[in-house]
């Protein structure tokens, strides 16, 4: 198993660079990171994906945008949107995580769409960010949602990916920091172990279930 | 009033942090607010009284924080949401948890503090841009922008730093 934060903003999104998020990584307990905008390769070890987050676009720029990365060794995120965006960024081929579940609508991830994150292989990103850094009425409105998506994940099985989305090395957490955060939203050991591990689900394609000779 | 016996005392557990990044200096009451802030906004008011987080010492770069004895995990889920303290960025590490503060204290003396490096310039160059040198150590280095528009501290490695 790697354990992977599955996205981190170095800068210029933010004020840390890959290299020294990558050396904190490593003192923190990971073994992979899923970096935005960065090269993919090694740092001290610690492997780094390329990532994009694609946010705030409609479904047409989103199949272009998506098919231009289609065939590089990237890690696809959406922003999610309301119930029928999510669904129709689910069936896309390319896309591999769904982020911001959080902030978007209460009916825009149900068990329709649950069901079709199984069928396609695309993760629904755990962003830890909003129970690290709000308070109040932002926490609360995140850990229920993140309750909700947990009983829909033991139901239908669709993999999860955590992140912390560090913009700064002082703004990421040890996998065991993140470990007590995720027991918050009723996350035990195996649910853990299985979302730290979400991304190799995403990037290997699946086996296919008959081998035609 | 006298001191209760051995056997009625609260039983107490010991939590060390690491203060984050480098060079920060924090004051003992100031963290104190911070991690009662943290507590009590995570956790709400009665664990938050239960847990009774206190700062014992805060010197440099570690700080010895106390909790009921029972209560280690949740204070340290609560310190893990820590960012700031009194307005400066900051992130506390969990090293270790004990009974006693000494033997946190020996924790400390036994982690050896890396050389600072002086070998570098106090000026370095990224991003075409000229930065100053505020802490360097091993292969980590922290700089603040020259001037006086944007003094927001950037965390490089020294591989990142161009020529000039």
């Amino acid at each position: 198993m790697k354990i992977t934060d599955a996205c981190v903003f170095p800068y210029p999104g933010g004020d840390s660079s890959v290299g020294r998020m990558a050396l904190e990584a490593k003192s923190l307990g990971f073994d992979r990171l899923v970096a935005d905008g960065a090269q993919s390769g090694e740092y001290y070890g610690i492997e780094i994906f390329s990532g994009i987050l694609v946010r705030d676009t409609s479904v047409r720029d989103l199949i272009n945008r998506v098919k231009r990365e289609r065939n590089k060794d990237t890690v696809v995120s959406v922003q999610a949107g309301n119930n029928g965006f999510n669904r129709s960024v689910i069936t896309m081929k390319g896309v591999h995580i769904i982020r911001g579940l959080h902030t978007a609508d209460k009916y825009a991830f149900d068990h329709v769409a649950a069901r079709m994150a199984a069928d396609n292989g695309v993760a629904i990103d755990l962003d830890l960010s909003p129970i690290i850094l709000g308070s109040g009425f932002t926490r609360q409105r995140a850990i229920h949602r993140y309750r909700d998506i947990m009983v829909l994940e033991r139901r239908y099985e669709f993999p999860v990916t955590i992140s912390s989305h560090a913009r700064s090395i002082l703004k990421m957490r040890s996998a065991r920091e993140i470990t007590g955060l995720c027991s918050l939203i009723g996350m035990d050991i195996p649910d853990i172990e299985r979302a730290f591990n979400g991304v190799d689900t995403i990037t290997v394609p699946p086996l296919p279930a008959v081998k035609v000779i | 009033m006298s001191t209760r016996p051995p056997t009625l005392r609260e039983k107490r557990r010991y939590l060390l942090v690491r203060i984050e990044p480098e060079g920060t200096i924090i004051d003992q009451k100031d963290l104190y607010y911070a991690v009662s802030e943290a507590t009590t906004s995570l956790w709400g008011d009665v664990t938050a009284a239960v847990i009774m987080a206190a700062v014992v010492t805060s010197d440099g770069q570690y700080a010895i924080i106390r909790c009921q004895r029972g209560t280690e995990q949740d204070l340290s889920i609560a310190l893990s949401t820590v960012t700031t303290c009194c307005d400066i960025p900051i992130a506390l590490r969990m090293v270790a948890a004990s009974g006693t503060i000494e033997s946190l204290r020996e924790k400390i003396r036994r982690i050896k503090t890396p050389l600072k490096e002086l070998s570098s310039p106090p000026e370095c160059m990224f991003d075409k841009k000229m930065f100053q040198i505020c802490q360097c150590n091993s292969q980590k280095i922290d700089v603040i922008e020259k001037g006086f528009k944007n003094t927001n501290r950037l965390f490089l490695i020294r591989e990142d730093l161009e020529e000039p």
